[in-house]
């Protein structure tokens, strides 16, 4: 298990040439960190034009608690009320667990359910939570 | 006046040493020779000493200080200055006498009027105890975050140095006010209902107003509740200062002095009034804290689990370790409201609410409320999981909780539940030959999404089985060899597996045991578990549900 420190979290926003925002997320997704990934992503929502979709990567997300859920599930919703499509990609083995077990898997989309899936990043195989 | 001999003699010593300016001298200066005779008197001294002229008796005409002074002096033999100055008073003035001795063994005494320097050296040692007294005073004041006590050391503090007695009259709780009194040493608590408006000034001081000067108290006026039992009165002066807080002031101070000593003056009035701006800071300080304990404690109180027993037959135990960090205390809880009669189901919950500390908090008490409103309908898992999703969804943040339903009924020797997950960890149910199982049941978590859904498993244990609800705290205890891996659902369930046959209170204590040990000293989340168990027999459980030999098979 790779641990991070507590100010290793980082969120890396880009937008790709199709109109799509991707945000990635690397370290610890909790109480500390929770909020800065909702304002990045209201950030993101609230731009003019409304990106096409968003993105959110977690390949190096390394643990996710009940409040960095509570943050997805803000997100998913905001993400619907701007009208933009919110994919949840590279889920690491400990978040697909969590997402499962509090019956919200099915509310992301995974990038390969619609086929807008942009670069296929291999998932981190040390990213458990 | 008698005239003694040998003032000839004198003058002439005085011309020939002095000089004729010696005469207009600023300060007060008069030659005295080794008989006590008075040898020349400058106008600064006459004017001081009326009766002093050539030839006088030195101790018929100055104060005896100054007649035992130059004894001293003019027998000391060569320099009477190295002896010193010698002080009194004369009439109203403080004085200070010089010697210098003259050729001839005539002493000049030069006074200095040192009043106004003695007076500012009084007002400066006053000074420096009043400093002293108001760092000290703030250091006691501060010392506690507790207002009764608050209250006792500024009657303390007031009695020690401003008054003879005192008496605080704190901010009024309904329509009492707490009093603290004290004199002579002892501070008495009280509250009563009083009249303000019975002591002028006092109203005043509780809004937060200016003080009233206390010549115009009248100590006769005072009612009784103002007067503590110590004081040996009567009051001769009183002064009534309000204690101002942030915003709004914490309370009055009334001070009284007994009629045999001075009244307050001015300069005490303004040093009482400093004196009561700290206390009224720390009264007001102590009393938002006991507000803001008082909540966190009420809120937190809702927080601890009740205990279980024995509910129609079927045995519920429940096990709850809070997060030692008070910023983790994440919301866990449980319930269990039985049925109205064996036939009816009794229904057990557990929960966990994302979040921690007073958030937390306030959502767990709002989710524990909304479920026992919503019990009639507990028949129906989805219904009841739906109702409460929506009594709990809010449009401006997305904090959920995950929880499990289990109702509970039992039929002659075998007890049947119904449980279903909303977004839970699923039940984890240990046969009698010990395989652990999950329970099937999946759902979605409450408060957060528009919709919900979910699945219930029917479950049916025979004696001796139980069912384990738990939350992850237990599954993501931190600990072990090394001291970060999880304790995890693999270990719970082999450590269940060990517990077949256990009563429920057994399986509680032995996993929070097992879960303890794990953890050691690393700081843990919230960790609840509730387990439901079919009794092996009536009989033996009716007798002892404590120790587990009895149950092994």
């Amino acid at each position: 298990m790779i641990t991070h420190p507590e100010d290793g979290f980082q969120l890396t926003t880009t937008l790709n040439d199709a109109g799509e925002a991707r945000i990635r997320i690397a370290g610890d997704l909790d109480w500390d960190t929770a909020d800065q990934l909702t304002r990045a992503a209201a950030a993101c929502l609230g731009t003019a034009p409304a990106p096409r979709g968003l993105l959110l990567d977690c390949a190096r997300l390394t643990l996710c608690d009940s409040l960095g859920l509570s943050s997805l599930l803000m997100i998913h919703r905001q993400a619907g009320e701007a009208g933009v499509r919110l994919h949840l990609v590279n889920r690491p083995a400990a978040l697909q667990r969590l997402l499962q077990i509090t019956g919200t898997d099915h509310i992301f989309m995974d990038a390969a359910e619609d086929g807008t899936a942009t670069d296929a990043e291999a998932t981190d195989d040390d990213a458990t939570g | 006046m008698t005239n003694a001999e040998g003032s000839t003699r004198s003058t002439r010593g005085l011309t020939s040493s002095v000089g004729a300016s010696w005469m207009r001298a600023p300060c007060p200066a008069l030659v005295v020779d080794a008989a006590d005779v008075v040898v020349e008197v400058n106008t600064r001294a006459a004017e001081l000493f009326p009766r002093a002229e050539r030839g006088a008796w030195l101790k018929d005409v100055v104060p005896g200080w100054l007649v035992e002074g130059h004894r001293r002096a003019a027998a000391g033999g060569e320099d009477p200055a190295a002896t010193g100055p010698v002080r009194g008073r004369h009439g109203q003035w403080s004085l200070e006498a010089h010697p210098t001795l003259v050729p001839g063994g005539d002493v000049v005494w030069w006074l200095v009027d040192d009043t106004d320097r003695l007076l500012a050296e009084a007002a400066l040692r006053g000074e420096r105890q009043r400093t002293a007294f108001l760092a000290d005073a703030s250091t006691r004041l501060l010392a506690s975050l507790n207002t009764e006590r608050c209250m006792e050391v500024t009657v303390d503090l007031a009695v020690e140095h401003l008054a003879d007695a005192a008496v605080l009259v704190g901010h009024a709780s309904g329509r009492r006010h707490p009093l603290a009194l004290g004199a002579g040493g002892e501070v008495t608590h009280r509250s009563a209902r009083i009249e303000p408006a019975m002591i002028p000034g006092l109203a005043e001081a509780l809004q937060g107003f200016p003080p009233v000067p206390s010549r115009w108290i009248d100590p006769a006026a005072l009612p009784d509740w103002a007067v503590p039992d110590g004081f040996a009165g009567p009051a001769g002066s009183v002064v009534v200062t309000p204690l101002p807080g942030p915003g709004f002031p914490a309370g009055a101070l009334i001070l009284l002095r007994r009629s045999d000593r001075a009244a307050f003056d001015a300069s005490e009035e303004v040093f009482a009034r400093v004196f009561a701006a700290r206390a009224g800071a720390a009264l007001s300080a102590a009393r938002l804290y006991q507000e803001q304990s008082g909540i966190t404690a009420t809120l937190m109180a809702e927080l601890l689990p009740p205990v279980l027993r024995q509910v129609h037959g079927v045995e519920f135990a429940g096990g709850y370790r809070a997060s030692k960090d008070t910023e983790r205390v994440g919301g866990d809880f449980y319930d269990v409201h039985p049925g109205a009669d064996a036939d009816q189901e009794t229904l057990a919950v557990l929960g966990d609410v994302c979040g921690k500390g007073l958030d937390a908090a306030v959502l767990t008490g709002k989710i524990r409320n909304s479920l026992h409103a919503l019990l009639p309908l507990a028949d129906d898992h989805q219904n009841l999981l739906r109702l409460l999703n929506g009594a709990l969804l809010n449009s401006r943040h997305t904090r959920f909780a995950t929880l499990v339903l289990a109702s509970v009924r039992r039929r002659g020797s075998t007890t049947h539940l119904r449980l279903t997950s909303a977004g839970h960890p699923a039940p984890l149910i240990v046969r009698h030959d010990g395989t652990v199982r999950e329970a099937p049941t999946t759902g979605t978590l409450i408060g957060a999404l528009p919709d919900v859904r979910s699945t219930t498993a029917e479950v049916t244990l025979k004696p001796g089985e139980t069912c384990l609800l738990f939350t992850d705290g237990v599954t993501e205890a931190r600990g072990g060899p090394l001291g970060d891996a999880m304790f995890g659902e693999q270990r719970l369930r082999s450590a269940l597996g060990e517990c077949a046959g256990m009563p429920a209170e057994a399986v509680v204590e032995r996993i929070q045991m097992l879960v303890a040990e794990w953890i050691d000293d690393n700081p843990h989340d919230d960790i609840a578990v509730v387990a439901i168990t079919a009794p092996r027999t009536r009989h033996l459980t009716a007798v002892d549900g404590h120790s587990p030999g009895r149950y092994t098979p």
